[in-house]
């Protein structure tokens, strides 16, 4: 449990970074286009994710400002959407299918290739800014398993060899 | 009404009531793991499961929030529902920890109690063990989220009742779990009510943590002495000692405790408590036999009263005695001391009542009781910042606010909780309060938004009024105050149309003398708009302090005999002479603030201070100490050694509220009693020393088997009191008027229409100007809702979320002024006197205003603070 315990404190630490003031001033313009309204604060969020990729601390504490609703509530919602995201992403989001066709299709080793090549596992981020790993349960598009979509791009049939070519197209 | 069968048990009940309401009403017991009478039904644990018939087809709902209607035949047991339990349970316990015999809640588990009642044995499921630290980080409350069932009851009651919504479900899944944004540790009221709902171990009180479980405490009912509310507490002892504070969900605060009761009290274990008697030997403190100690204040009371007569003594009692005691102590002060000077919290715990209230109505007393509000339809808080002052208040105003949508209207003088959530909040500066209220009362008359016919029938003086009321147009006071004229506007109307309207108001040192200008107001609203004697319309007044209404109802003011009877009443004072068999003063005595005058003018020689600190509470800090330096002789009778008693030259000390027994009366009116749980050292109570030294000093008639006799005497001469006995008080206490020994007492004053005949309608008043009316700045005294006077200083564990105040100030004038926070400041006086203390910028100031709590000696507010003039004016300078 005590291993548990510091993975979560790392988690935590990481997300208290200090945006700049001039960078956090640009949130009032969308606290100011939701402020005073009923449920709206997943709207919000989102024009602040897609500000700055992701939902740090101070962020959260600003909408929550703003909106008038808790931070612990702003925490929750956000905690609750896979959506939502409090770290930091990488310039592209692979997102590998590991649904079922495409499991057997040989998704597994895309992922373990992508593991073993660029170093991070799902759901974490590159330590050059440049990837962020999600697994999906499914992208629809089983006929062209295994499926990789990187940004929006889709990418199907993929050879597991092929991978770090693919991939290595992203800077 | 519909009416149903629950179990073959036929019930009636209103429309809109669920099922699980009819069934208690019916006696029928359906098991709830997530449902509490003050939250919205939630649904989640699906053990209320219930099976219905209704319209011959029978299916299976829950009965937490399902309604009932007519003619459903409801069965609350079959072997499907018990299966359905069965398999419930079950399921919690997949990932619930069967370490009972460790955990803090067993046998105040309702998971325990209900697996005990369906016989779960071992699930048939793997277990899906979670694993959450234990989170000890917060003030007085664990988290061990491993024993969570997802009621979701903490979360609730922290938003639906207090209002703060400090937690929150976070994450999903497995790692689901309650807890703040990022884990922090909790920053909140510290109310503890997630720590009471929480239906097994996940939320417990840290104190508790292997000290003691429900079955081993003996449980005693009393009455919490902080606020004015008149909250009952459940004591918990082990081993003699208390370990554990709740309130029954069956008492008038439904089970809702604030920081204060719940966990202040661990000052009566305080080692700073006084343990003897010390007298001034050879100018130092010396703890000497209450032999000594008594024989000596007699002595000198005596001795001054013999050379320079009664008149040249003074009292000043305190709102926190009981009745019984406050009863004795007027008698004790008019009667053997011989002196007619006495008052208590400085004047200011009562004056709105005694000269806003009273003199419009009748009685110097609330109308209203405290669950009215949640009735309400409009709630108008003319200068009452209930979260912090009385937060169990703010409660109720929270579910109208949120679970009865009603309209809240906050005039005040510094953004709080409840301005921010209001629909119309009127800042205005401090002072100002009451013109907002005279300007919706133009409004309200010029618009002929009432009835004139009715009015004329119920008050008189509508002519006067009017005519004072010239100047106070909302254009004009909008001008005035700042505000804008178009909300008061509203305000007015929403308050005279509503088909409830309550108007709250606060009473206490940190209201300054405006309070009689609102009580005023609030009184001329009210009875204009023909709302006084009517449930859920009216004015609740609440005081500071826990026995603010009783203090003023057993008559420790200088002008008032017990029951409100005037002292210059021939009649009533020869009742009481009679009763008390001692000739009465016929005038009226100082009040607090003149009785210091002539102290320090040395026109007083000896004071008497009973539970009282008026060196950190009362106004004008300089004058109180140079009075209390000048007097010959000071006793002060208290539990610790004050910086007042530290200044006297007897101190007796007393026994808390938890080693006597007594009453206490609410703001409500309510007459509750407290009862001894822990037996004290060599301290007495007030009441054995007032009655000690009435026989030394040749009084000894004034003997008391103990404080149920004085509770007979009070109801004998008080008539507000005539029916009430410890008898009747042992179940539940009985709001006055309670006039006879049959009488149930009236929770709603004027029903039947108002003791004069007619009420009266008091002219609105010249403002007066503020002290220091050339300075930039207002200085607001406030209350913290941490603590209470400066008594709480003495409770550890409310320093220990509250150590310090700071001066809050408005991020504008911070910048003007180059400070940030944490910055040293100088608050100066339009005389020059100053204090210091650290800026914190706030969201709570207004421009041009610096709120300073008035409870701390290290902060020493009322240096600047004066007993006249509606507000003090400052200046403020880096330090």
């Amino acid at each position: 449990m005590e291993d548990r315990d510091a993975l979560l404190k790392k988690k935590v630490q990481r997300t208290v970074e200090v945006l700049p003031a001039k960078e956090l001033a640009k949130l009032d313009e969308v606290i100011a286009r939701y402020a005073g309204k009923a449920g709206h604060l997943i709207p919000a969020l989102k024009d602040a994710q897609e500000m700055y990729g992701y939902l740090p601390m101070e962020v959260q504490h600003r909408i929550a400002d703003g909106l008038h609703v808790s931070p612990s509530h702003v925490y929750g919602v956000v905690t609750f959407y896979s959506f939502f995201t409090i770290m930091p992403r990488g310039r592209h989001t692979i997102r590998l299918c590991l649904g079922t066709a495409c499991y057997v299709k040989g998704s597994k080793e895309i992922l373990e290739t992508i593991v073993r090549e660029v170093g991070i596992n799902v759901g974490e981020t590159s330590q050059d800014g440049r990837f962020t790993i999600e697994a999906v349960r499914c992208l629809g598009a089983c006929g062209l398993a295994p499926v990789m979509m990187i940004g929006e791009d889709t990418h199907g049939n993929v050879d597991p060899k092929d991978t770090l070519r693919i991939i290595q197209a992203y800077e | 009404m519909v009416t149903l069968t629950i179990d073959g048990v036929e019930v009636t009940v209103e429309r809109g009531a669920t099922i699980l309401e009819a069934a208690q009403k019916a006696g029928v017991r359906i098991p709830t793991l997530c449902h509490d009478k003050r939250l919205v039904p939630f649904g989640a644990c699906r053990l209320c499961m219930v099976e219905v018939v209704a319209r011959g087809r029978k299916r299976t709902m829950p009965a937490c929030f399902n309604p009932a209607r007519d003619g459903m035949e409801v069965t609350t047991s079959s072997p499907d529902l018990i299966k359905s339990r069965r398999m419930q349970l079950m399921l919690l316990l997949r990932s619930h920890p069967l370490l009972c015999p460790s955990c803090d809640a067993c046998g105040n588990c309702r998971l325990q109690d209900l697996v005990h009642e369906y016989e779960v044995a071992e699930p048939p499921f793997p277990k899906e063990q979670r694993y959450f630290h234990i989170d000890n980080d917060s003030h007085f409350i664990r988290f061990n989220m491993n024993l969570c069932v997802k009621c979701g009851m903490c979360v609730r009651i922290c938003d639906e009742v207090q209002g703060v919504n400090e937690l929150s479900f976070v994450r999903r899944g497995m790692e689901n779990e309650v807890s703040t944004d990022f884990g922090r540790p909790l920053d909140c009221e510290f109310c503890g009510q997630c720590a009471q709902i929480c239906p097994v171990g996940a939320i417990s009180s840290k104190w508790l943590v292997g000290t003691g479980r429900q079955f081993e405490l003996r449980q005693t009912n009393t009455t919490c002495a902080f606020c004015s509310l008149g909250c009952t507490l459940t004591l918990g002892l082990k081993s003699d000692k208390v370990v554990w504070v709740s309130s029954p969900s069956d008492s008038h605060n439904e089970g809702n405790l604030c920081v204060k009761g719940r966990y202040g009290w661990p000052y009566v274990y305080s080692e700073k408590r006084l343990s003897k008697p010390l007298i001034r030997k050879n100018g130092r403190l010396e703890e000497v036999e209450w032999n000594e100690a008594l024989g000596f204040v007699a002595e000198r009371l005596n001795s001054i009263k013999e050379a320079h007569g009664g008149p040249s003594l003074a009292a000043l009692g305190s709102e926190r005695l009981t009745n019984e005691e406050a009863y004795v102590f007027n008698r004790f002060v008019r009667t053997v001391m011989g002196t007619p000077h006495l008052d208590h919290a400085g004047g200011y715990g009562y004056a709105g009542l005694v000269n806003g209230i009273a003199p419009a109505l009748g009685y110097p007393a609330s109308p209203n009781s405290i669950n009215e509000l949640r009735s309400a339809r409009v709630i108008v808080l003319l200068g009452a910042d209930l979260t912090e002052t009385h937060p169990v208040a703010k409660n109720e105003v929270i579910r109208a606010l949120t679970r009865y949508e009603a309209q809240v209207i906050v005039i005040d003088s510094m953004r709080t909780r409840l301005s921010d959530r209001a629909d119309i909040s009127l800042l205005v500066a401090p002072g100002q309060e009451h013109l907002i209220a005279y300007a919706m009362l133009k409004e309200i008359l010029d618009k002929g938004l009432f009835d004139k016919t009715a009015l004329a029938l119920r008050a008189d003086g509508l002519d006067e009024l009017q005519a004072s009321l010239e100047r106070y147009t909302p254009d004009k006071v909008a001008a005035m105050t700042g505000t804008d004229p178009e909300e008061i506007r509203q305000a007015a109307k929403a308050y005279a149309e509503a088909a409830g309207s309550l108007l709250v108001l606060t009473e206490g040192m940190n209201r300054g003398s405006t309070q009689v200008l609102c009580a005023q107001a609030a009184a001329n609203l009210a009875l204009v708009t023909g709302r006084i004697g009517k449930p859920a319309n009216g004015i609740c007044v609440f005081p500071e302090k826990t026995n603010g209404q009783g203090a003023l109802d057993m008559g420790l003011v200088p002008n008032l005999l017990p029951g409100f009877r005037s002292i210059t009443d021939e009649k009533a004072r020869a009742k009481f002479e009679e009763a008390w068999g001692a000739p009465l003063p016929s005038e009226p005595g100082l009040n607090a603030g003149q009785i210091l005058e002539k102290a320090a003018a040395k026109e007083i020689r000896g004071l008497y201070v009973v539970g009282e600190n008026p060196l950190e509470t009362y106004p004008d800090r300089n004058l109180v100490k140079k009075a209390l330096e000048s007097v010959e002789f000071l006793v002060v009778q208290d539990l610790f050694l004050t910086s007042t008693a530290a200044l006297a030259h007897a101190v007796l000390p007393v026994k808390a509220f938890t080693e006597k027994t007594g009453t206490f009366t609410s703001s409500e009116r309510l007459v509750q009693r407290i009862r001894p749980v822990l037996k004290p050292g060599a301290v007495k109570s007030d009441l054995e020393i007032f009655t000690a030294l009435a026989a030394l000093m040749g009084q000894p008639s004034m003997t008391y088997s103990g404080p149920e006799a004085i509770m007979d005497e009070i109801a004998g001469l008080v008539d507000v009191y005539g029916g009430i006995s410890y008898r009747r008080l042992a179940a539940e206490g009985l709001p006055w008027p309670c006039v006879d020994p049959e009488d149930p007492g009236k929770p709603l004053l004027y029903e039947g229409g108002f003791p004069g005949g007619k009420a009266k309608l008091l002219p609105a008043s010249v403002p007066q100007p503020a002290v220091g009316d050339a300075l930039p700045m207002f200085l607001i005294p406030a209350v913290l809702k941490f603590h209470s006077g400066s008594f709480s200083e003495w409770s550890t564990s409310l320093m220990e979320v509250c150590p310090e105040g700071s001066a809050e100030m408005n991020a504008d004038d911070a910048r003007s002024m180059g400070l940030s926070d944490g910055d040293s400041v100088r608050v100066i006086g339009a005389d020059g006197s100053w204090i210091t203390g650290k800026v914190k910028i706030s969201r709570r100031a207004l421009r041009g205003a610096i709120i300073v709590p008035q409870h701390f000696s290290a902060l020493k507010v009322n240096t600047l603070t004066r007993w006249n003039g509606p507000a003090v004016r400052v200046r403020v300078e880096k330090a």
